[in-house]
Protein backbone atom coordinates (compact mmCIF):
# COMPACT_ATOMS: atom_id res chain seq x y z
CA UNK A 1 0.00 0.00 0.00
CA UNK A 2 1.47 3.37 -0.96
CA UNK A 3 2.08 5.71 1.95
CA UNK A 4 1.81 9.10 0.26
CA UNK A 5 -1.92 9.38 0.71
CA UNK A 6 -2.92 12.98 1.04
CA UNK A 7 -5.77 13.99 3.30
CA UNK A 8 -8.11 14.49 0.37
CA UNK A 9 -7.51 10.97 -0.94
CA UNK A 10 -8.27 9.50 2.47
CA UNK A 11 -11.38 11.66 2.64
CA UNK A 12 -12.59 10.50 -0.76
CA UNK A 13 -12.00 6.84 0.09
CA UNK A 14 -13.92 7.24 3.34
CA UNK A 15 -16.79 8.94 1.51
CA UNK A 16 -16.82 6.27 -1.18
CA UNK A 17 -17.04 3.55 1.46
CA UNK A 18 -19.89 5.39 3.16
CA UNK A 19 -21.64 5.54 -0.20
CA UNK A 20 -21.06 1.80 -0.61
CA UNK A 21 -22.55 1.21 2.83
CA UNK A 22 -25.68 3.23 1.98
CA UNK A 23 -25.94 1.33 -1.29
CA UNK A 24 -26.05 -2.01 0.52
CA UNK A 25 -28.33 -0.50 3.14
CA UNK A 26 -30.76 0.69 0.49
CA UNK A 27 -30.72 -2.41 -1.69
CA UNK A 28 -31.14 -5.31 0.73
CA UNK A 29 -34.81 -5.12 -0.01
CA UNK A 30 -34.23 -5.76 -3.70
CA UNK A 31 -32.96 -9.22 -2.99
CA UNK A 32 -34.62 -10.18 0.21
CA UNK A 33 -38.03 -8.48 0.36
CA UNK A 34 -39.77 -11.10 -1.77
CA UNK A 35 -38.55 -14.24 0.05
CA UNK A 36 -39.32 -12.61 3.39
CA UNK A 37 -42.76 -11.60 2.16
CA UNK A 38 -43.66 -14.99 0.74
CA UNK A 39 -42.34 -16.68 3.85
CA UNK A 40 -39.56 -18.41 1.99
CA UNK A 41 -36.93 -17.41 4.50
CA UNK A 42 -36.72 -16.24 8.06
CA UNK A 43 -35.79 -12.58 8.01
CA UNK A 44 -32.69 -13.13 10.13
CA UNK A 45 -31.39 -15.81 7.80
CA UNK A 46 -32.34 -13.86 4.69
CA UNK A 47 -30.48 -10.74 5.75
CA UNK A 48 -27.38 -12.60 6.92
CA UNK A 49 -27.26 -14.58 3.71
CA UNK A 50 -27.68 -11.44 1.60
CA UNK A 51 -24.75 -9.82 3.40
CA UNK A 52 -22.45 -12.80 2.92
CA UNK A 53 -23.38 -13.20 -0.75
CA UNK A 54 -22.82 -9.52 -1.43
CA UNK A 55 -19.37 -9.98 0.03
CA UNK A 56 -18.69 -12.98 -2.19
CA UNK A 57 -20.17 -11.31 -5.27
CA UNK A 58 -17.86 -8.35 -4.90
CA UNK A 59 -14.88 -10.63 -5.46
CA UNK A 60 -16.26 -12.51 -8.45
CA UNK A 61 -15.81 -10.03 -11.26
CA UNK A 62 -14.28 -6.58 -11.46
CA UNK A 63 -15.39 -5.64 -14.98
CA UNK A 64 -17.81 -3.00 -13.76
CA UNK A 65 -15.13 -1.40 -11.58
CA UNK A 66 -12.95 -1.05 -14.69
CA UNK A 67 -15.82 0.62 -16.56
CA UNK A 68 -16.13 3.19 -13.80
CA UNK A 69 -12.43 3.82 -13.23
CA UNK A 70 -11.22 3.65 -16.80
CA UNK A 71 -14.08 4.69 -19.01
CA UNK A 72 -16.35 7.50 -18.02
CA UNK A 73 -13.92 10.24 -17.13
CA UNK A 74 -11.03 10.83 -19.51
CA UNK A 75 -7.78 10.70 -17.67
CA UNK A 76 -4.11 11.26 -18.36
CA UNK A 77 -2.24 10.81 -21.68
CA UNK A 78 -2.94 14.21 -23.17
CA UNK A 79 -6.47 14.05 -21.86
CA UNK A 80 -7.66 15.94 -18.85
CA UNK A 81 -6.38 15.13 -15.42
CA UNK A 82 -9.12 14.51 -12.95
CA UNK A 83 -8.33 15.43 -9.37
CA UNK A 84 -9.44 13.78 -6.13
CA UNK A 85 -11.22 17.04 -5.30
CA UNK A 86 -13.57 16.57 -8.24
CA UNK A 87 -14.32 12.97 -7.28
CA UNK A 88 -14.95 14.20 -3.76
CA UNK A 89 -17.47 16.74 -5.05
CA UNK A 90 -19.16 14.09 -7.19
CA UNK A 91 -19.53 11.79 -4.21
CA UNK A 92 -21.02 14.51 -2.04
CA UNK A 93 -23.55 15.21 -4.79
CA UNK A 94 -24.43 11.55 -5.13
CA UNK A 95 -24.83 10.92 -1.40
CA UNK A 96 -26.99 13.99 -0.87
CA UNK A 97 -29.27 13.14 -3.79
CA UNK A 98 -29.50 9.54 -2.63
CA UNK A 99 -30.58 10.56 0.84
CA UNK A 100 -33.11 13.09 -0.43
CA UNK A 101 -34.80 10.56 -2.69
CA UNK A 102 -34.68 7.88 -0.02
CA UNK A 103 -36.39 10.12 2.49
CA UNK A 104 -38.95 11.49 0.07
CA UNK A 105 -39.75 7.98 -1.12
CA UNK A 106 -38.82 8.80 -4.70
CA UNK A 107 -37.74 5.90 -6.85
CA UNK A 108 -34.08 6.41 -7.57
CA UNK A 109 -30.93 4.53 -8.34
CA UNK A 110 -27.79 4.78 -6.25
CA UNK A 111 -25.73 3.91 -9.30
CA UNK A 112 -27.14 6.69 -11.43
CA UNK A 113 -26.75 9.12 -8.56
CA UNK A 114 -23.07 8.19 -8.41
CA UNK A 115 -22.53 8.59 -12.15
CA UNK A 116 -24.57 11.78 -12.24
CA UNK A 117 -22.59 13.29 -9.38
CA UNK A 118 -19.27 12.43 -10.98
CA UNK A 119 -20.27 13.72 -14.40
CA UNK A 120 -21.65 16.98 -12.98
CA UNK A 121 -18.54 17.54 -10.88
CA UNK A 122 -16.23 16.79 -13.80
CA UNK A 123 -18.06 19.17 -16.15
CA UNK A 124 -17.89 22.06 -13.68
CA UNK A 125 -14.46 21.24 -12.31
CA UNK A 126 -12.68 20.54 -15.59
CA UNK A 127 -14.97 21.21 -18.50
CA UNK A 128 -17.34 19.55 -20.92
CA UNK A 129 -14.55 17.72 -22.73
CA UNK A 130 -13.56 15.78 -19.59
CA UNK A 131 -16.44 13.35 -19.82
CA UNK A 132 -16.30 10.53 -22.32
CA UNK A 133 -19.90 10.78 -23.44
CA UNK A 134 -19.71 7.80 -25.76
CA UNK A 135 -18.83 5.55 -22.81
CA UNK A 136 -21.56 7.16 -20.71
CA UNK A 137 -24.09 6.42 -23.43
CA UNK A 138 -22.81 2.95 -24.26
CA UNK A 139 -22.25 1.62 -20.75
CA UNK A 140 -24.58 3.62 -18.52
CA UNK A 141 -27.50 5.28 -20.31
CA UNK A 142 -28.33 2.61 -22.88
CA UNK A 143 -28.14 -0.28 -20.40
CA UNK A 144 -30.36 1.78 -18.08
CA UNK A 145 -32.96 2.07 -20.84
CA UNK A 146 -32.68 -1.43 -22.24
CA UNK A 147 -32.12 -3.60 -19.16
CA UNK A 148 -35.44 -2.95 -17.34
CA UNK A 149 -37.31 -3.68 -20.56
CA UNK A 150 -35.50 -6.89 -21.46
CA UNK A 151 -35.58 -8.15 -17.87
CA UNK A 152 -39.30 -7.38 -17.76
CA UNK A 153 -39.85 -9.43 -20.89
CA UNK A 154 -37.70 -12.27 -19.57
CA UNK A 155 -39.53 -12.27 -16.23
CA UNK A 156 -42.86 -12.24 -18.06
CA UNK A 157 -41.92 -15.31 -20.09
CA UNK A 158 -40.43 -17.09 -17.07
CA UNK A 159 -43.55 -16.46 -14.98
CA UNK A 160 -45.82 -17.74 -17.76
CA UNK A 161 -43.65 -20.84 -18.00
CA UNK A 162 -43.62 -21.47 -14.25
CA UNK A 163 -47.40 -21.24 -14.08
CA UNK A 164 -48.17 -23.23 -17.19
CA UNK A 165 -45.80 -26.07 -16.33
CA UNK A 166 -47.24 -26.49 -12.85
CA UNK A 167 -50.87 -25.94 -13.87
CA UNK A 168 -53.31 -28.60 -12.70
CA UNK A 169 -57.02 -29.04 -12.33
CA UNK A 170 -58.50 -26.67 -9.83
CA UNK A 171 -59.17 -28.39 -6.56
CA UNK A 172 -56.00 -30.42 -6.90
CA UNK A 173 -52.70 -29.61 -5.30
CA UNK A 174 -50.29 -28.00 -7.74
CA UNK A 175 -47.25 -28.00 -5.46
CA UNK A 176 -46.57 -24.34 -6.17
CA UNK A 177 -45.74 -23.83 -2.51
CA UNK A 178 -42.51 -25.57 -3.46
CA UNK A 179 -41.41 -22.39 -5.22
CA UNK A 180 -40.76 -21.03 -1.73
CA UNK A 181 -37.78 -23.32 -1.44
CA UNK A 182 -36.57 -22.24 -4.87
CA UNK A 183 -36.80 -18.63 -3.80
CA UNK A 184 -34.18 -19.22 -1.15
CA UNK A 185 -31.76 -19.87 -4.00
CA UNK A 186 -33.02 -17.33 -6.49
CA UNK A 187 -32.92 -14.48 -3.98
CA UNK A 188 -29.45 -15.56 -2.95
CA UNK A 189 -28.43 -15.23 -6.58
CA UNK A 190 -29.85 -11.72 -6.66
CA UNK A 191 -27.76 -10.81 -3.60
CA UNK A 192 -24.70 -12.30 -5.29
CA UNK A 193 -25.33 -10.38 -8.49
CA UNK A 194 -25.75 -7.21 -6.46
CA UNK A 195 -22.22 -7.69 -5.19
CA UNK A 196 -20.89 -8.20 -8.71
CA UNK A 197 -22.42 -4.96 -9.92
CA UNK A 198 -22.93 -2.45 -7.11
CA UNK A 199 -19.86 -3.04 -4.97
CA UNK A 200 -17.86 -2.60 -8.16
CA UNK A 201 -18.98 0.98 -8.62
CA UNK A 202 -17.33 2.06 -5.39
CA UNK A 203 -14.20 0.10 -6.26
CA UNK A 204 -14.17 1.98 -9.53
CA UNK A 205 -14.43 5.33 -7.78
CA UNK A 206 -11.66 4.56 -5.30
CA UNK A 207 -9.45 3.28 -8.12
CA UNK A 208 -10.19 6.44 -10.08
CA UNK A 209 -9.13 8.48 -7.05
CA UNK A 210 -5.89 6.54 -6.70
CA UNK A 211 -5.19 7.05 -10.39
CA UNK A 212 -6.02 10.73 -10.14
CA UNK A 213 -3.66 11.20 -7.19
CA UNK A 214 -0.91 9.41 -9.05
CA UNK A 215 -0.59 6.45 -6.70
CA UNK A 216 -1.80 3.99 -9.29
CA UNK A 217 -1.06 3.69 -12.99
CA UNK A 218 -3.62 4.71 -15.58
CA UNK A 219 -5.89 1.97 -16.84
CA UNK A 220 -5.12 -0.52 -14.08
CA UNK A 221 -7.80 -2.42 -12.21
CA UNK A 222 -8.75 -2.16 -8.55
CA UNK A 223 -6.19 -3.26 -5.97
CA UNK A 224 -6.93 -6.09 -3.59
CA UNK A 225 -7.35 -3.94 -0.47
CA UNK A 226 -9.86 -1.78 -2.37
CA UNK A 227 -11.85 -4.86 -3.34
CA UNK A 228 -11.83 -6.13 0.24
CA UNK A 229 -12.81 -2.76 1.73
CA UNK A 230 -15.70 -2.29 -0.72
CA UNK A 231 -16.94 -5.83 -0.29
CA UNK A 232 -16.99 -5.38 3.49
CA UNK A 233 -18.69 -1.99 3.30
CA UNK A 234 -21.51 -3.26 1.10
CA UNK A 235 -21.95 -6.41 3.19
CA UNK A 236 -22.21 -4.47 6.45
CA UNK A 237 -24.60 -2.02 4.78
CA UNK A 238 -26.74 -4.88 3.56
CA UNK A 239 -26.90 -6.39 7.01
CA UNK A 240 -27.85 -3.16 8.80
CA UNK A 241 -30.34 -2.20 6.12
CA UNK A 242 -31.99 -5.55 6.43
CA UNK A 243 -32.62 -5.08 10.12
CA UNK A 244 -34.35 -1.83 9.40
CA UNK A 245 -36.62 -3.56 6.92
CA UNK A 246 -37.43 -6.41 9.26
CA UNK A 247 -38.33 -4.09 12.08
CA UNK A 248 -40.50 -1.83 9.99
CA UNK A 249 -42.12 -4.08 7.44
CA UNK A 250 -45.36 -5.74 8.21
CA UNK A 251 -47.92 -3.94 6.17
CA UNK A 252 -48.58 -3.05 2.62
CA UNK A 253 -46.13 -5.30 0.90
CA UNK A 254 -47.05 -6.12 -2.64
CA UNK A 255 -48.76 -9.41 -3.17
CA UNK A 256 -46.09 -11.62 -4.67
CA UNK A 257 -46.72 -15.31 -5.15
CA UNK A 258 -43.83 -17.76 -4.71
CA UNK A 259 -43.89 -18.88 -8.37
CA UNK A 260 -43.86 -15.30 -9.55
CA UNK A 261 -41.18 -14.27 -7.07
CA UNK A 262 -38.96 -17.11 -8.19
CA UNK A 263 -39.35 -16.23 -11.86
CA UNK A 264 -38.70 -12.55 -11.17
CA UNK A 265 -35.60 -13.19 -9.08
CA UNK A 266 -34.13 -15.64 -11.55
CA UNK A 267 -34.48 -13.12 -14.38
CA UNK A 268 -33.05 -10.32 -12.25
CA UNK A 269 -30.03 -12.37 -11.24
CA UNK A 270 -29.42 -13.64 -14.76
CA UNK A 271 -29.56 -10.15 -16.26
CA UNK A 272 -27.33 -8.53 -13.65
CA UNK A 273 -24.77 -11.32 -13.72
CA UNK A 274 -24.57 -11.27 -17.51
CA UNK A 275 -24.25 -7.48 -17.53
CA UNK A 276 -21.59 -7.48 -14.83
CA UNK A 277 -19.42 -9.85 -16.77
CA UNK A 278 -19.57 -7.50 -19.76
CA UNK A 279 -18.87 -4.42 -17.65
CA UNK A 280 -22.29 -2.74 -17.89
CA UNK A 281 -22.90 -0.64 -14.81
CA UNK A 282 -26.56 -1.35 -14.30
CA UNK A 283 -28.87 -0.04 -11.67
CA UNK A 284 -29.83 -3.15 -9.74
CA UNK A 285 -32.92 -1.41 -8.41
CA UNK A 286 -34.19 -0.71 -11.90
CA UNK A 287 -33.57 -4.25 -13.06
CA UNK A 288 -35.33 -5.69 -10.03
CA UNK A 289 -38.27 -3.32 -10.55
CA UNK A 290 -38.51 -4.24 -14.21
CA UNK A 291 -38.65 -7.92 -13.43
CA UNK A 292 -41.24 -7.50 -10.68
CA UNK A 293 -43.47 -5.64 -13.14
CA UNK A 294 -42.84 -8.17 -15.91
CA UNK A 295 -43.57 -11.13 -13.69
CA UNK A 296 -46.70 -9.47 -12.36
CA UNK A 297 -47.94 -9.11 -15.92
CA UNK A 298 -47.24 -12.80 -16.42
CA UNK A 299 -49.93 -13.63 -13.89
CA UNK A 300 -53.55 -13.94 -14.81
CA UNK A 301 -55.87 -10.99 -14.65
CA UNK A 302 -53.01 -8.51 -14.50
CA UNK A 303 -53.44 -4.90 -15.56
CA UNK A 304 -50.93 -2.07 -15.44
CA UNK A 305 -51.42 1.06 -13.38
CA UNK A 306 -49.81 3.32 -15.95
CA UNK A 307 -49.83 6.36 -13.69
CA UNK A 308 -47.58 4.63 -11.18
CA UNK A 309 -45.37 3.22 -13.89
CA UNK A 310 -44.96 6.75 -15.21
CA UNK A 311 -44.01 8.10 -11.78
CA UNK A 312 -41.34 5.47 -11.36
CA UNK A 313 -39.95 6.10 -14.85
CA UNK A 314 -39.87 9.84 -14.16
CA UNK A 315 -37.89 9.24 -10.97
CA UNK A 316 -35.38 7.19 -12.89
CA UNK A 317 -34.97 9.78 -15.63
CA UNK A 318 -34.55 12.53 -13.08
CA UNK A 319 -31.77 10.87 -11.08
CA UNK A 320 -28.84 11.39 -13.45
CA UNK A 321 -29.36 15.10 -14.20
CA UNK A 322 -30.43 15.94 -10.64
CA UNK A 323 -27.39 14.36 -9.03
CA UNK A 324 -25.26 15.92 -11.76
CA UNK A 325 -26.48 19.34 -10.62
CA UNK A 326 -25.68 18.43 -6.99
CA UNK A 327 -22.24 17.25 -8.03
CA UNK A 328 -21.73 20.42 -10.06
CA UNK A 329 -22.54 22.63 -7.08
CA UNK A 330 -20.19 20.67 -4.86
CA UNK A 331 -17.48 20.93 -7.51
CA UNK A 332 -18.03 24.68 -7.70
CA UNK A 333 -17.07 24.95 -4.03
CA UNK A 334 -14.28 22.42 -4.33
CA UNK A 335 -12.66 24.65 -6.98
CA UNK A 336 -12.03 27.24 -4.27
CA UNK A 337 -9.28 25.08 -2.82
CA UNK A 338 -9.00 23.56 0.68
CA UNK A 339 -11.52 26.02 2.08
CA UNK A 340 -14.01 24.86 -0.56
CA UNK A 341 -13.53 21.24 0.46
CA UNK A 342 -14.27 22.21 4.04
CA UNK A 343 -17.39 24.08 2.91
CA UNK A 344 -18.48 21.02 0.92
CA UNK A 345 -17.91 18.73 3.85
CA UNK A 346 -19.79 21.02 6.22
CA UNK A 347 -22.70 21.46 3.81
CA UNK A 348 -22.82 17.72 3.18
CA UNK A 349 -22.77 16.92 6.87
CA UNK A 350 -25.43 19.56 7.49
CA UNK A 351 -27.73 18.10 4.84
CA UNK A 352 -27.18 14.56 6.10
CA UNK A 353 -27.83 15.64 9.71
CA UNK A 354 -31.00 17.47 8.68
CA UNK A 355 -32.23 14.50 6.71
CA UNK A 356 -31.41 12.21 9.59
CA UNK A 357 -33.42 14.34 11.97
CA UNK A 358 -36.34 14.33 9.57
CA UNK A 359 -36.09 10.60 9.03
CA UNK A 360 -36.50 10.09 12.75
CA UNK A 361 -39.73 12.05 12.65
CA UNK A 362 -41.29 10.36 9.62
CA UNK A 363 -42.33 6.83 10.25
CA UNK A 364 -40.93 4.34 7.84
CA UNK A 365 -43.79 2.96 5.83
CA UNK A 366 -44.19 1.41 2.45
CA UNK A 367 -43.93 4.92 1.01
CA UNK A 368 -40.26 5.16 1.76
CA UNK A 369 -39.50 1.53 2.29
CA UNK A 370 -38.19 0.52 -1.08
CA UNK A 371 -38.64 0.89 -4.77
CA UNK A 372 -39.41 -2.72 -5.55
CA UNK A 373 -42.61 -2.46 -3.64
CA UNK A 374 -43.62 0.50 -5.78
CA UNK A 375 -42.84 -1.53 -8.86
CA UNK A 376 -45.06 -4.31 -7.57
CA UNK A 377 -47.93 -1.90 -7.26
CA UNK A 378 -47.70 -1.01 -10.90
CA UNK A 379 -49.35 -4.29 -11.76
CA UNK A 380 -52.85 -4.81 -10.50
CA UNK A 381 -54.06 -8.38 -10.29
CA UNK A 382 -57.69 -9.41 -10.11
CA UNK A 383 -58.53 -12.28 -7.83
CA UNK A 384 -59.13 -15.41 -9.92
CA UNK A 385 -61.12 -14.13 -12.88
CA UNK A 386 -64.34 -16.13 -13.12
CA UNK A 387 -64.27 -16.83 -16.84
CA UNK A 388 -60.77 -18.28 -16.68
CA UNK A 389 -61.50 -20.19 -13.50
CA UNK A 390 -64.34 -21.97 -15.27
CA UNK A 391 -62.15 -22.83 -18.21
CA UNK A 392 -59.60 -24.10 -15.73
CA UNK A 393 -61.96 -26.67 -14.34
CA UNK A 394 -61.71 -28.61 -17.55
CA UNK A 395 -59.40 -31.49 -17.15
CA UNK A 396 -55.72 -30.80 -17.56
CA UNK A 397 -53.52 -33.74 -18.31
CA UNK A 398 -51.68 -35.08 -15.31
CA UNK B 1 -18.54 2.66 -30.37
CA UNK B 2 -21.83 1.39 -29.00
CA UNK B 3 -21.55 -2.33 -28.81
CA UNK B 4 -25.04 -3.45 -29.73
CA UNK B 5 -23.98 -7.07 -29.89
CA UNK B 6 -23.21 -6.94 -26.16
CA UNK B 7 -26.80 -5.92 -25.41
CA UNK B 8 -28.07 -8.78 -27.49
CA UNK B 9 -25.71 -11.14 -25.65
CA UNK B 10 -26.99 -9.96 -22.26
CA UNK B 11 -30.63 -10.21 -23.31
CA UNK B 12 -30.29 -13.64 -24.89
CA UNK B 13 -28.13 -14.99 -22.06
CA UNK B 14 -30.55 -13.87 -19.38
CA UNK B 15 -33.55 -15.16 -21.32
CA UNK B 16 -31.90 -18.52 -21.84
CA UNK B 17 -30.72 -18.82 -18.25
CA UNK B 18 -34.08 -17.84 -16.79
CA UNK B 19 -36.08 -20.09 -19.09
CA UNK B 20 -33.84 -23.09 -18.41
CA UNK B 21 -33.73 -22.63 -14.63
CA UNK B 22 -37.41 -21.82 -14.19
CA UNK B 23 -38.58 -24.58 -16.55
CA UNK B 24 -36.43 -27.21 -14.87
CA UNK B 25 -37.57 -26.29 -11.39
CA UNK B 26 -41.24 -26.06 -12.40
CA UNK B 27 -41.01 -29.39 -14.18
CA UNK B 28 -39.45 -30.85 -11.07
CA UNK B 29 -42.32 -29.58 -8.94
CA UNK B 30 -44.82 -30.87 -11.48
CA UNK B 31 -43.28 -34.34 -11.47
CA UNK B 32 -43.08 -34.31 -7.68
CA UNK B 33 -46.80 -33.62 -7.58
CA UNK B 34 -47.42 -36.34 -10.14
CA UNK B 35 -45.46 -38.72 -7.95
CA UNK B 36 -47.92 -37.97 -5.20
CA UNK B 37 -45.58 -35.80 -3.16
CA UNK B 38 -46.87 -32.30 -3.73
CA UNK B 39 -44.83 -29.89 -1.65
CA UNK B 40 -46.82 -28.31 1.09
CA UNK B 41 -45.04 -25.62 2.99
CA UNK B 42 -45.47 -25.99 6.68
CA UNK B 43 -45.95 -22.64 8.41
CA UNK B 44 -43.97 -23.97 11.38
CA UNK B 45 -40.82 -23.97 9.29
CA UNK B 46 -41.25 -20.33 8.31
CA UNK B 47 -42.12 -18.79 11.64
CA UNK B 48 -40.36 -15.48 11.29
CA UNK B 49 -41.98 -14.64 7.99
CA UNK B 50 -43.93 -11.45 7.52
CA UNK B 51 -46.69 -12.91 5.41
CA UNK B 52 -47.12 -16.25 7.04
CA UNK B 53 -49.30 -18.95 5.69
CA UNK B 54 -52.06 -19.28 8.26
CA UNK B 55 -52.27 -22.75 9.86
CA UNK B 56 -55.80 -22.98 8.48
CA UNK B 57 -54.66 -22.41 4.92
CA UNK B 58 -51.74 -24.76 5.33
CA UNK B 59 -54.06 -27.47 6.63
CA UNK B 60 -56.31 -26.90 3.64
CA UNK B 61 -53.36 -27.24 1.28
CA UNK B 62 -52.14 -30.38 3.04
CA UNK B 63 -55.60 -31.89 2.72
CA UNK B 64 -55.67 -31.01 -0.94
CA UNK B 65 -52.26 -32.61 -1.43
CA UNK B 66 -53.41 -35.81 0.27
CA UNK B 67 -56.53 -35.86 -1.88
CA UNK B 68 -54.49 -35.37 -5.03
CA UNK B 69 -52.08 -38.09 -3.96
CA UNK B 70 -54.85 -40.60 -3.22
CA UNK B 71 -56.61 -39.91 -6.51
CA UNK B 72 -53.39 -40.44 -8.40
CA UNK B 73 -54.05 -42.64 -11.45
CA UNK B 74 -50.39 -43.54 -11.90
CA UNK B 75 -49.04 -46.98 -11.06
CA UNK B 76 -46.35 -47.40 -8.41
CA UNK B 77 -43.69 -47.78 -11.09
CA UNK B 78 -44.81 -44.65 -12.90
CA UNK B 79 -44.76 -42.75 -9.63
CA UNK B 80 -41.23 -43.87 -8.94
CA UNK B 81 -40.24 -42.78 -12.44
CA UNK B 82 -41.85 -39.40 -11.88
CA UNK B 83 -39.97 -39.02 -8.62
CA UNK B 84 -36.66 -39.86 -10.25
CA UNK B 85 -37.53 -37.39 -13.00
CA UNK B 86 -38.31 -34.73 -10.42
CA UNK B 87 -35.00 -35.12 -8.63
CA UNK B 88 -33.16 -35.17 -11.97
CA UNK B 89 -34.80 -31.84 -12.81
CA UNK B 90 -33.74 -30.30 -9.50
CA UNK B 91 -30.17 -31.51 -9.91
CA UNK B 92 -30.03 -30.20 -13.50
CA UNK B 93 -31.43 -26.88 -12.30
CA UNK B 94 -28.72 -26.48 -9.66
CA UNK B 95 -26.16 -27.54 -12.25
CA UNK B 96 -27.38 -24.87 -14.68
CA UNK B 97 -27.07 -22.19 -12.01
CA UNK B 98 -23.55 -23.28 -11.05
CA UNK B 99 -22.51 -23.37 -14.69
CA UNK B 100 -23.87 -19.85 -15.16
CA UNK B 101 -21.88 -18.54 -12.19
CA UNK B 102 -18.80 -20.34 -13.48
CA UNK B 103 -19.18 -18.62 -16.85
CA UNK B 104 -19.20 -15.11 -15.40
CA UNK B 105 -16.27 -15.52 -13.03
CA UNK B 106 -13.15 -14.91 -15.12
CA UNK B 107 -10.87 -16.25 -12.36
CA UNK B 108 -12.30 -19.74 -12.79
CA UNK B 109 -11.46 -20.25 -16.44
CA UNK B 110 -8.37 -18.30 -17.17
Amino acid sequence: MPVDFTLIVVLVIALALIFDFTNGFHDTANAMATPIATGAMRPKVAVGLAAVLNLVGAFLSTEVARTVSGGIIREGDGGVLITPEIIFAGLIGAIVWNLITWLRGLPSSSSHALFGGLIGAAIIGIGFQSVDYSVVVAKVILPALIAPLTVGLVAFIATKLAYSITRRDTGRADGRGGFRYAQIFSSSLVALSHGTNDAQKTMGVITLTLIASGTQSIGSGPQLWVVIACALAIAIGTYTGGWRIIHTMGRGLTDVKPAQGFAAETSTAATILASSSLGFALSTTQVASGSVIGSGLGRRGATVRWGMAGQIALGWVLTLPASAIMGAFAAGFAMLGPIGIVIDLLLGTLVVAMLYQRSKRTRISHDNLHDIDDAGRVVKIRKTPRRIARRDRKKVAL
Amino acid sequence: MINWAAFVVVAVASLLASVVVVSLYSLGLRLLTSAGRALVVDPQSFTGAITVLTPKRAAKEAKRARKTASANPLTAGQKRLALVGAYTCFVLCVGAVLYGVYLIVPALHR
